[in-house]
């Protein structure tokens, strides 16, 4: 019965009402540190280091099932699935191949116009493990990590277009804030006629609003809304979102869009991180001599 | 001549908590909610770690007590990628309000205890709601709300099974003074 802590005889400890406070103001200043600086993000990965294993655990006999579920598709079921991935391959290399000339030519061209290469990304695919339990924000874990080398920032993809974006980085896993969280915010170019605006998410995986919109900027239902690059975050080009209705301004000095994700936003459970490659400036370094001569 | 104890005391119980047992059921009720549940039915899930301290709150209250209370809260908030202190936040001040009426609770059968044990299940759910909503992070989500009311609809099942576990008569078959 020794293991069984009594109440003591004496009390020699602080009263309850006085390690209440003390605790609660712990929970205060963690609060505000949290709130308002990243201080804490080790403290966190490290915590969640200890955390995530016992989860991967969890998640095993789940996904284990999941796979003898797999293993009784019928033969017909694969075939039929197989021919399509087969076409979908083919036109997909078709694309490609466009899409490497075009790239050669856009380097050409703004080699010629003396502009910097545009950075180039290449692609980690991963998997969506959980989804966040947070009832303010709309977040994913994925399992790739600080291990597989991911960095806070990176632009997170699927095959339709932009998805979200790395916010927290653990060691076995990453946090991605996906375009329908409130607080994210997507840079984007209007592809019929330039026109830059920012989607922001507003809660809902349905729908992206452009909130502080020019009363006479040209949006129209049915335009399609790139990344334009110019934040330096998210590469130029990647498709993010389709204008569904532009309201007028009411009560406000701003009109206001509402747009429908293009990119799987809280629908699949793969996506890729990409990986902004290292900046080759090979192009670059004979021509900065050649310039400074120029300029000399 | 000495007189029996009125109540049964430590040694009588056949099965009495021992720390080994509070913190091996905390950590069950914690990794219960770190299953991978369906994000559909996620709102729906009470939050078991605090319905599981609170139990032993008024169960053993020398056991596991604020500290605990403060450190489940840190994992929670860790798990939930919540702001840090969130949930250590709700679990003390949950846990501080329990040993408070500590005295009166132990004394009330399952379904009196439920009664006065909603409040704070639910509340912790709004605590969690309204700071976030303190602190800017736009509308609220309020079916979350709703994990609280499942919480306290479990709070009989999860009494009676940790009852088992330290083969507690039932509060209503206790003498009483």
């Amino acid at each position: 019965m020794s293991s069984a802590p009594r109440a003591p005889l004496f009390v020699r400890e602080m009263g309850l009402p006085a390690r209440f406070s003390l605790y609660v103001m712990v929970c205060l200043f963690l609060l505000a540190l949290d709130a308002r600086y990243s201080t804490l993000a080790g403290m966190r990965a490290g915590i969640n280091a200890l955390i995530h294993p016992g989860q991967m655990a969890l998640a095993w006999p789940l996904d284990w099932m999941q796979g003898v579920a797999r293993f009784f598709v019928s033969h017909g079921e694969l075939a039929a699935e197989n021919a399509r991935l087969k076409r979908q391959q083919e036109l997909l290399d078709a694309g490609m191949l466009d899409r490497v000339a075009i790239a050669a030519e856009n380097s050409q061209l703004r080699a010629l116009m003396a502009l910097p290469p545009r950075p180039g990304f290449s692609m980690l695919p991963g998997e969506i493990i959980e989804a966040s339990t947070d009832p303010f924000a709309r977040k994913v874990i994925i399992n790739r990590g600080a291990g597989q080398g991911i960095v806070a920032g990176w632009p997170v993809v699927d095959a339709h277009g932009l998805v979200g974006q790395v916010t927290r980085v653990y060691p076995w896993s990453a946090e991605v804030s996906l375009l329908s969280d409130r607080s994210q915010g997507v840079p984007v170019q209007n592809m019929r006629n330039g026109l830059r605006v920012i989607v922001s998410g507003q809660g809902s995986d349905n729908f992206l609003e452009v909130r502080f919109l020019d009363m006479h900027a040209d949006l129209q239902p049915g335009d399609l809304l790139y990344t334009s690059g110019i934040d330096g975050v998210y590469p130029a080009g990647v498709p993010v979102a389709r204008v569904v209705k532009t309201e007028p301004p009411q009560h406000t000095p701003f009109a206001r869009a509402l747009c429908q994700p293009l990119g799987g936003v809280g629908r699949y459970r793969h996506m890729a991180v990409l990986v902004p490659a290292p900046q080759t400036a090979v192009p670059e370094k004979p021509q900065d001599p050649a310039q400074k001569k120029k300029v000399k | 001549m000495i007189l029996p104890p009125l109540l049964p005391q430590g040694a009588e119980l056949a099965h009495p908590p021992t720390r080994a047992k509070v913190y091996l059921s905390l950590l069950l009720a914690f990794v219960l909610t770190l299953l991978p549940w369906m994000e559909q039915i996620r709102w729906l899930v009470p939050d078991f770690t605090l319905m599981v301290l609170l139990y032993w709150n008024i169960r053993a209250p020398r056991i596991a007590a604020l500290g605990a209370a403060f450190s489940l809260g840190l994992l929670t908030d860790v798990a939930r990628g919540v702001l840090f202190g969130l949930n250590a936040l709700a679990y003390c001040i949950a846990t501080f309000i329990v040993l408070l009426l500590q005295r009166r609770l132990e004394g009330f059968d399952t379904p009196r205890q439920t009664l006065q044990i909603s409040p704070i299940l639910i509340g912790k759910e709004m605590l969690v709601l309204a700071l976030g909503l303190m602190m800017g992070r736009g509308d609220a989500d309020w079916r979350w709300l709703v994990a609280g009311v499942v919480a306290a609809l479990l709070w009989s099942p999860l009494a009676w099974l940790l009852d088992r576990v330290t083969s507690q008569a039932p509060a209503s078959q206790q003498p009483t003074l």
